[in-house]
């Protein structure tokens, strides 16, 4: 699963649109990340042009 | 099959404002909804607009909406040597407030009859025997069924909406350019449209000043989804590298995005009863990232082909691709070729850049832009024979 620095989201939906397992939402103004659907695939990290995302490995919830 | 509208629109950005607009236009019973409390914002971009294009979509902006008359563009190459400054019809335009632009837009939708429904995020579609029959919206707070024969994806780069109803739009990293912009005041800032080319600074992408004002402009950077570490990190740098012209910058907004620069989808995006159209379908400049007016255009397309086949009862994909067979006709083509300038382009070093920027004038640039590559590689060949380098890439656009 990855985890989102909300100081730094601009909730600008990059993370979302390269999500393939449509893991990350945006939510009027909040990216939704969903732990049961994320496949630790870190398109989402590298897609965030804020850096603003980093990968965990396994599913664990935090 | 009871329905509450004839055209459903997830999304009221330009693409689905235009297609609710044109839909309205044609008689039908149209819904558009939008997950954002105010429409526009965040915004997601340069906000930079051609003017050519506002005939074509026959679209009126008003003064409220500009922020900037734009007369022309200046490329710049990586070592900062050549400047090709190309003023002509299609370099002219405006730079908008999308917060105004995107809220007139919807303005023309709901006085065309669309219903518009802001702050309702389609969370869901519906589907029945295979195929799309409406979607599943927060309405005033509550989770709510709207069914259509026919609903217009036209939800941005995110593309939600596609993908719950089983359209594959993801974005691949490397068809995808990441963005980020500040709004910055005390920049001084002429009419032109600055474009910075260099691996180093923006790595398969551009650094760029759109100006919005005398001394505002947006100044941004977009890299390619592969590049590391992200875009932020190159803009910072590179305001930082030049103080002579930013060390009294203020930021006074953060913007970014994702930007879709792959081929633009045309029969992928229709399904049985749903179109997807905009940058949700990919309809983004694979060369300059731009997607208002794309996106504005295929929503009129969609909306008028949705209208038609919900007025007929005949929703089924067969039918809506129409859509696409439009698209194919009147845009997709030259998409494509400007795709594969990109991945000429994406190969050059700095140095390839810096020589060919030697040998360009605004002509030549004009003639790239417009896809009349061979009139631009003929006039190479001296430095091809100078850099057999470059033969390879270039020989791609002959």
């Amino acid at each position: 699963m990855i985890e989102i620095n909300r100081q730094l989201c601009i909730y600008c939906n990059s993370c979302t649109g390269v999500c393939p397992a449509l893991a990350n939402r945006l939510r009027e103004i909040k990216i939704e990340h969903d732990p049961e659907k994320c496949i630790d695939c870190g398109a989402c990290v590298k897609a965030c042009p804020m850096g603003a995302i980093t990968l965990h490995k396994g599913k664990k919830k935090l | 099959m009871g329905f509450d509208y004839d055209v459903i629109v997830a999304g009221c950005g330009p693409c689905g404002a235009m297609a609710a607009k044109a839909a309205a236009k044609a008689g039908c019973k149209v819904a558009a909804f939008d997950k954002r409390k105010e429409l526009g914002a965040p915004v997601r971009c340069g906000e930079g607009i051609g003017l050519h294009w506002l005939d074509e979509l026959d679209v009126k902006i008003s003064a409220k909406a500009v922020s900037a008359e734009i007369n022309g563009s200046v490329l710049v190459s990586p070592d900062w040597k050549h400047k090709v400054t190309i003023r002509n019809k299609e370099t002219k335009g405006f730079v908008v407030d999308r917060k105004v632009f995107d809220k007139d837009l919807a303005i023309d939708a709901g006085r065309a009859g669309a219903d518009i429904f802001v702050h309702s995020e389609v969370f869901d579609v519906i589907k029945e025997n295979g195929r799309v029959t409406g979607v599943k919206a927060y309405v005033d707070g509550k989770p709510q069924e709207f069914r259509a024969p026919v609903v217009i994806a036209a939800d941005g780069g995110e593309s939600t909406v596609a993908r719950l109803a089983g359209i594959n739009t993801t974005a691949t990293l490397y068809d995808t350019d990441f963005g980020v912009e500040y709004e910055m005041v005390n920049v001084d800032c002429e009419d032109l449209i600055e474009v910075y080319f260099s691996v180093a600074d923006a790595p398969r992408g551009y650094v760029w000043v759109f100006p919005k004002g005398k001394d505002v402009a947006n100044v941004g950077v977009g890299i390619g989804g592969l590049h590391t570490p992200n875009a932020k990190y190159y803009l910072d740098r590179w305001i930082k590298a030049h103080p002579e012209r930013f060390a009294k910058a203020k930021t006074v907004a953060i913007k970014g995005g994702i930007i879709p620069v792959g081929a633009p989808m045309t029969d992928a995006a229709v399904g049985e009863g749903i179109i997807v159209a905009g940058t949700a379908a990919h309809q983004v400049d694979p060369i300059h990232g731009g997607g208002i007016c794309l996106a504005m255009e295929a929503g009129k397309i969609a909306g008028e082909v949705a209208a038609k086949n919900a007025k007929n009862g005949t929703c089924d994909r067969k039918h809506l691709l129409e859509y696409a067979e439009i698209y194919k006709k009147v845009r997709e083509p030259k998409l494509l070729k400007r795709l594969k300038l990109r991945k000429v382009l994406e190969k050059l070093s700095d140095d390839d850049l810096n020589a060919v920027f030697a040998h360009l004038d605004d002509k030549d640039i004009d003639n790239l832009l417009k896809s009349n590559f061979p009139a631009v590689v003929g006039k190479m060949t001296r430095l091809l024979i100078d850099r057999p380098g470059l033969v390879k890439a270039i020989s791609a656009l002959a």
